[in-house]
């Protein structure tokens, strides 16, 4: 994707981001999770100066959505080790402007912008790269090589080599996905956000994170055959 | 659009979908049409298990690459980075102390000078492999290289390679070419016979010019 069609598709999260208490005051507020209060109380502690302590309850939110975390990261750059970094970056940003964290939103919707603001900055930067460097195949091959050391060490090599063209073939018919489409999708569909949510996440209407996932699924299902 | 002859548009589907999802009410007109059209509830259950199918294929994959080992060091590895968040970077301070003292002392002068000397040095230098060489280059041409050659082989080729070391013209060619010949003659030579029957003449070449 080019950096002009990724301008052009992708969300501006920083105007989203500036206009969250606008928005928060507009819509009915969820309640309170517990992570979110547990960022308030480390939001607390940091603004007390117990950096011990801040660290140390933080380590529990870093544990709770690191999973999700890296879920998206990855499906959104199908680059395990770019993903890595993506996640930690976005963990040390998170705890690194605790303070400016408002129970507006809970706290997954706030680490989740973070997240898919380093991913797509991410992404700009490799399409960048990929324009004056031949891309290397190099990164994708090793994560199919840990996939399949850890997934089908039993399978045999048919339903192997099966397994591996599908995962092709679902990577490739989501890289057919424009930028938009590709962020609610692996927002909604990856990141297990409601549209709502994700609507907070990108700043986007959320009928419009509806019209951008029923085309996302279509494509999908006219790209893949109707069968997964 | 609704209703009994017709059914639930993709998108109406689709959004069935996205509100059983989400844990939200599905639209009653939507729901309605739901229970009634066994084409359209079919059509439902094929779009989610699509749309699962996607959801546990990725997270398959994702979860095979991040295993719970790699989890577990990453987040070490994120606590580790926001430990150090708030202290100072270390700098190494001599390096940065020394050039200031010595820029202060000596003043911006000291570059154009460096460079002025090694471009002099550079010249000199120049100008004297120059005229070494071409001082030395006829000694060479006529004197002890051709004597040199003509040891390190043996004594049949020496006339003709002291011949091509000079300046090339047909006759020297003819006499290299003859050489070669000789040389394939000889009785240590048999096997490169083939080869020097796929080898084209001079003469053939200059047939073919001509």
């Amino acid at each position: 994707m080019s950096d002009s069609r990724t301008a052009r598709n992708e969300p501006s999260l920083e105007a989203a981001i500036a206009s969250d208490g606008a928005r928060s005051r507009q819509t009915d507020v969820p309640a309170i999770s517990d992570d979110t209060r547990l960022a308030v109380e480390i939001r607390g502690l940091v603004a007390a100066g117990d950096m011990a302590l801040a660290r140390d309850r933080f380590a529990g939110i870093v544990s709770a959505h690191q999973r999700r975390a890296v879920r998206i990261a990855y499906q959104y750059l199908r680059d395990a080790a770019e993903a890595d970094e993506a996640v930690q970056d976005a963990f040390v940003k998170a705890f690194l402007h605790i303070s400016s964290y408002r129970e507006a939103w809970p706290f997954e919707v706030w680490f989740t912008r973070i997240l898919i603001n380093g991913c797509l900055d991410r992404h700009k930067a490799r399409a960048r790269r990929e324009r004056w460097f031949v891309p290397s195949e190099e990164a994708s091959g090793l994560d199919q090589a840990r996939y399949a050391a850890v997934i089908a060490p039993d399978q045999n090599p048919e339903a192997r080599l099966l397994a591996r063209e599908r995962r092709t073939r679902l990577a490739k018919a989501i890289g057919h996905l424009d930028g938009r489409q590709r962020l609610v999708f692996t927002l909604c569909h990856y990141g297990d956000r409601t549209p709502r949510e994700v609507s907070a996440i990108t700043g986007l209407n959320e009928s419009t994170v509806r019209v951008h996932l029923f085309r996302a699924a279509r494509k999908l299902r006219g790209l893949l055959g109707g069968t997964s | 659009m609704i209703g009994r002859a017709r059914h639930l548009h993709d998108d109406r589907l689709f959004s069935c979908y996205v509100a059983e999802q989400s844990g939200e009410h599905v639209d009653s007109p939507a729901a309605e049409h739901l229970e009634a059209c066994a084409g359209c509830r079919a059509r439902l259950s094929d779009l989610a298990r699509f749309m699962d199918g996607l959801r546990t294929d990725a997270e398959t994959e994702s979860d095979a690459i991040f295993t719970p080992e790699e989890l577990r060091a990453q987040q070490q590895h994120i606590l580790r980075r926001i430990e150090h968040l708030g202290q100072p970077a270390r700098v190494l301070s001599f390096p940065a102390r020394l050039v200031r003292r010595h820029l202060t002392r000596v003043g911006a002068r000291i570059a154009p000078r460096w460079a002025a000397a090694a471009a002099a040095a550079g010249l000199v230098i120049g100008v004297g492999v120059g005229i070494l060489v071409n001082f030395n280059a006829p000694y060479r041409a006529e004197g002890p290289a051709p004597s040199v050659m003509a040891v390190a082989r043996p004594s049949r080729a020496e006339a003709p390679i002291i011949a091509v070391s000079g300046p090339g013209t047909a006759a020297d060619d003819d006499a290299f070419l003859s050489e070669i010949e000789a040389v394939l003659r000889g009785p240590h030579n048999q096997e490169l016979l083939l080869f020097d029957a796929l080898t084209p003449r001079e003469s053939e070449i200059l047939a073919g010019l001509r």
